[in-house]
C-alpha cells in the first residue's frame, strides 16, 4: 500500500522506468543484450551468410549467373571426385596428425613434468615449433626435405636407409605421409603444453597412495593420469581437430594439394575453389559441409568421452 | 585558463572543419597493389616511384606488395568486401577474370588521348582490352625463352640449343647423367606446370578455346601430353622431383648445375645472371618449335585503375609505366622486357646478345590464352591432371578427358 502510494507520487521518467525494470526478471536479458548483439554480428551473421552463399550461385567472374540455386552445389558435390578425395584425405590427415601429436605431446609433457635439471630449457625448445607460423614451418621443411639440397635426404643416404635422394612431396605414396609428419612436428607442442598444465594439477598424493597399494607406473598412468586428464585431452583434441580441418596453409606451401590431388583436403579445395576459380557459391557449400562434419565430430566425441558429466 | 562550454564546442567545430579542408598544395595520395616481391623487382619499382615523384610532384604513391599466388585472392576480396586500391598490376593471364569481376575501370578515352600510345603497337593492347574498351596500360612483357648451360652443351658435343622438340629430346638424352646427378631439363610439374602443358598442346596443333567454346583437339592433346610426360616417365631426362617442382625448384636446379635447360621467361634473367656467367656458363635461346606450331608466350603486363576516387592521379601513375624512362629503370633492375617500342630501341637491349632470343621471340610469340575462368581451369584442372600422369595415376587419355571436361565446366 505504501509502495503503491510512493510510485504514484514519483515522476515516471526513464530513470524510474529503468529502476523498475531492474527489479524484474527481464533485467538480466537487458544486461546481456549488448553481448548478444555483438555475438550476432561477429558469429551468427558470418555463419549464416556462409550458409546463404552455399545455396546461391556466386561466381565473381560471371556475375550474370548469380542467384538462388538451392541445393545445386550440394548435389554437384556428390559427383565431384575431388570432393571425395579431399574428404578421404582430410580424414587421414586429421586422424594421423592427431594420433602422432597426442602421443608426442604426452611423452613431452611427462618428461617435462619430472622437474629434472634442464627441463625449463627443454620446455622452451619443445615449444619452439609451435611458435613458428605455418608458412615459415612449411618453407623450412620443404628445404629440409628438398630432393636436391635437403639435409634429411642427405642423412638418410649417409646412414644407408636411402640409396638416392627422395622427392618426398612428388610421390603420391609419400606426399601425404610427409606432410602429416611436418604437421605433427608443428602441432605436438600444443598438446604438450596442455597436458603439462593438466599433469601439474594432479595431486602427488594420488600417485603415492597408488604406489602404496602396489600400482606400478603403467597402472598409475592408466588409472590416475589418463582419467584425471580426460577433460584436458577432450578439449585439446577438439580444438586441434578444428584447427587441422580448417587450416590449409601448410599443405598450400608444401604441395598445393598435389601431386594430382594426392594431398588435397577439404579446406584447401574450398580455398582454391573460392580464390582460383572465384566460385564462392561452391566454396561456401564445401565450407558448410566442413562445418557440419566438425559439429558432428564434436558432438559425438563429447558424448563418447562423457566429459560433460563430470 | 578556464573555457566555457560554448567556447569548447566552437573550438572543436573549428578544429574539425580545419581537419577536413585539404591545403591547396597537398599532394594527392594514391595506392598501388602489385605482386613484385624479389629484391630486384622492388628496386625497380622504387626507382619508378622515385622517377614518377619527380615528374609528378603533386602525386604520392604508396605501394603494397602482395605475393603473386595471393594477388587474385586479395583483389577479389577487395572487390567483394570493399577496400580496392586506386591502381593495381594486371597481367595478361588474369585480365579476363579481373574485367569479368568488374575490378578495372575503362580508360579508353584517356588512352586514346595519350601521346605515349604511339610507342605501344596494337598487339600490346590486345591483352589489356575487351570488346573495344581498354582497361590497362601495358608496361612490360614476360617473353618466354629457354636458358641453357652453354658449358654443358659444349661438353656434350652439342653445337647449339635445340630448335625443335625433336632436337630437344636428342639433346636431353646426351645431357642427362643421373650418376653425376645431372639431368637435361628442369621440368615444372608442380605449381605453374599448366603453362607448359598448354603450350605443348598448342605446339602439337590443338587450340584451347575458340569463340568462347572449348576447342581442344583430343588426339593432338593426348599426343602432346604423352610426349611431354615421356620426358619424365620414359626418357628420364628430368629430375625425379619433377611432379612437385615449381619455379623455385627449377631455378635452384639450374643455378646449382643439376639441370642443363629450363623454360621460363625474361623475368628470371637477373636471378640466373647473379649465379652463372652469361655467355660462358649459360645462354638464352627461343623455345623449341613443336611439330605443328612454334609456341612461346609474350605476356604483356600493365597497370589498371581499380577505384575512381583519384582517377586523374591514378592515370598519371599507370601511364607513367608506359614511358621509356620507367621501362628502362625496370629493365635495368629486373631484366623485364619493355612493352614500349621506344624503349626496345635502347642500346642496352639492342647491343646485349642475351636479349636476342627475346627479340626473335617477339616476332612469333603468342599472347597467353585469355578467357574467363582460364586461371581456375589451368591451376585446378590442368595442373593436377598432368601431375597425375607423371605419377602414374592417370593415362594421357584420361588426363586430357579431365582437361576437356574441366574446360567445358569453366566456360559454362
Amino acid at each position: 500500500m505504501r509502495r503503491d502510494h510512493m510510485k504514484s507520487v514519483l515522476p515516471r521518467g526513464p530513470i524510474t522506468l529503468l529502476g523498475n525494470l531492474s527489479e524484474t526478471r527481464y533485467w538480466v536479458y537487458l544486461l546481456l543484450f549488448p553481448s548478444l548483439i555483438l555475438l550476432l554480428l561477429v558469429v551468427a551473421y558470418p555463419t549464416l551468410y556462409g550458409f546463404v552463399i552455399s545455396v546461391r550461385e556466386m561466381r565473381l567472374t560471371r556475375p550474370g549467373l548469380n542467384g538462388w540455386v538451392g541445393m545445386k552445389h550440394y548435389v554437384a558435390m556428390m559427383s565431384d571426385r575431388v570432393f571425395w578425395i579431399s574428404l578421404k584425405n582430410t580424414a587421414i590427415w586429421v586422424t594421423a596428425a592427431i594420433a602422432i601429436e597426442v602421443t608426442l605431446g604426452f611423452v613431452a609433457a611427462v618428461a617435462l613434468n619430472r622437474n629434472l635439471p634442464g627441463t625449463k630449457l627443454f620446455g622452451v625448445l619443445i615449444l619452439l615449433p609451435y611458435f613458428l607460423p605455418n608458412v615459415v614451418a612449411g618453407h623450412m621443411w620443404a628445404l629440409l626435405l628438398d630432393p636436391r639440397l635437403g639435409v634429411i635426404n642427405d642423412l638418410l643416404v649417409r646412414i644407408g636407409i636411402l640409396s638416392t635422394y627422395k622427392a618426398w612431396f612428388a610421390d603420391p605414396a609419400t606426399a601425404l605421409a610427409a606432410t602429416i609428419l611436418v604437421e605433427a612436428w608443428h602441432g605436438f607442442p600444443f598438446f604438450a603444453l596442455l597436458f603439462l598444465a593438466g599433469l601439474k594439477g594432479i595431486p602427488e598424493d594420488l600417485y603415492k597412495a597408488a604406489a602404496v597399494d602396489g600400482a606400478g607406473p603403467v597402472r598409475q598412468f592408466r588409472l590416475i593420469t589418463v582419467p584425471m586428464l580426460k577433460t584436458v585431452i577432450a578439449a585439446a583434441v577438439i580444438l586441434r581437430v578444428i584447427s587441422l580441418v580448417n587450416s590449409p596453409d601448410l599443405l598450400l606451401v608444401l604441395t598445393g594439394g598435389g601431386p594430382g590431388n594426392a594431398t588435397q583436403v577439404l579446406s584447401l579445395y574450398a580455398f582454391q575453389t573460392a580464390y582460383r576459380e572465384f566460385n564462392f557459391g561452391y566454396a561456401g557449400a564445401l565450407s558448410v559441409v566442413m562445418f557440419i562434419l566438425l559439429m558432428l565430430f564434436a558432438t559425438i566425441y563429447i558424448r563418447l568421452t562423457h566429459v560433460t558429466k563430470e | 585558463m578556464q573555457i566555457t562550454k560554448r567556447e569548447f564546442l566552437a573550438a572543436t567545430a573549428a578544429l574539425a572543419l580545419a581537419g577536413s579542408i585539404r591545403p591547396a598544395n597537398a599532394a594527392t595520395a594514391i595506392n598501388y597493389w602489385h605482386h613484385f616481391t624479389s629484391q630486384s623487382e622492388m628496386a625497380g619499382l622504387l626507382k619508378i616511384i622515385e622517377l614518377f615523384g619527380k615528374a609528378h610532384p603533386g602525386v604520392t604513391v604508396t605501394q603494397e606488395s602482395i605475393p603473386n599466388s595471393e594477388y587474385m585472392a586479395k583483389v577479389s576480396s577487395a572487390v567483394v568486401a570493399g577496400g580496392r586500391p586506386d591502381t593495381g598490376m594486371v597481367i595478361a593471364e588474369r585480365f579476363a577474370d579481373l574485367t569479368a569481376m568488374g575490378a578495372l575501370t575503362d580508360i579508353t578515352k584517356r588512352v586514346n588521348a595519350w601521346k605515349g600510345r604511339a610507342n605501344l603497337p596494337e598487339n600490346r593492347w590486345t591483352g589489356m582490352s575487351q570488346d573495344g574498351a581498354v582497361y590497362a596500360v601495358p608496361a612490360y612483357a614476360f617473353v618466354d625463352w629457354m636458358y641453357y648451360r652453354k658449358d654443358y652443351f659444349e661438353e656434350a658435343g652439342l653445337a647449339g640449343p635445340p630448335k625443335t622438340l625433336d632436337e630437344f629430346v636428342t639433346a636431353c638424352r646426351k645431357l642427362t647423367n643421373p650418376a653425376k646427378g645431372r639431368y637435361a631439363f628442369g621440368m615444372r610439374g608442380g605449381a605453374g606446370a599448366f603453362k607448359y602443358v598448354i603450350d605443348m598442346i598448342e605446339s602439337f596443333g590443338s587450340p584451347i578455346v575458340k569463340n568462347g567454346q572449348a576447342a581442344i583437339d583430343k588426339a593432338a592433346a593426348v599426343e602432346a601430353v604423352s610426349f611431354y610426360s615421356s620426358l619424365f616417365l620414359k626418357e628420364k631426362v628430368v629430375p625425379p622431383s619433377t611432379p612437385n617442382d615449381s619455379y623455385r625448384q627449377i631455378m635452384e636446379g639450374f643455378r646449382t648445375g643439376q639441370t642443363a635447360m629450363i623454360w621460363h621467361h625474361t623475368g628470371s634473367l637477373i636471378e640466373i645472371s647473379a649465379a652463372l656467367k652469361a655467355g660462358e656458363q649459360f645462354a638464352t635461346a627461343p623455345m623449341p618449335a613443336g611439330p605443328k606450331a612454334h609456341i612461346a608466350r609474350v605476356a604483356y603486363a600493365g597497370n589498371g585503375i581499380m577505384k575512381d576516387d583519384n582517377v586523374d592521379a591514378a592515370w598519371d601513375w599507370i601511364s607513367f609505366w608506359g614511358e621509356t624512362d620507367a621501362a628502362i629503370a625496370l629493365l635495368e633492375a629486373t631484366g623485364y622486357f619493355p612493352a614500349s617500342t621506344a624503349a626496345l630501341e635502347d642500346r642496352r637491349i639492342k647491343s646485349n646478345p642475351v636479349y636476342q632470343a627475346a627479340s626473335k621471340t617477339l616476332e612469333f610469340g603468342r599472347l597467353p590464352n585469355s578467357f574467363v575462368g582460364a586461371a581456375g581451369w589451368s591451376e585446378n584442372v590442368v595442373n593436377p591432371a598432368f601431375q597425375s600422369v607423371l605419377t602414374g595415376q592417370l593415362t594421357p587419355v584420361q588426363a586430357v578427358d579431365r582437361m576437356i571436361e574441366g574446360l567445358e565446366a569453366a566456360l559454362r
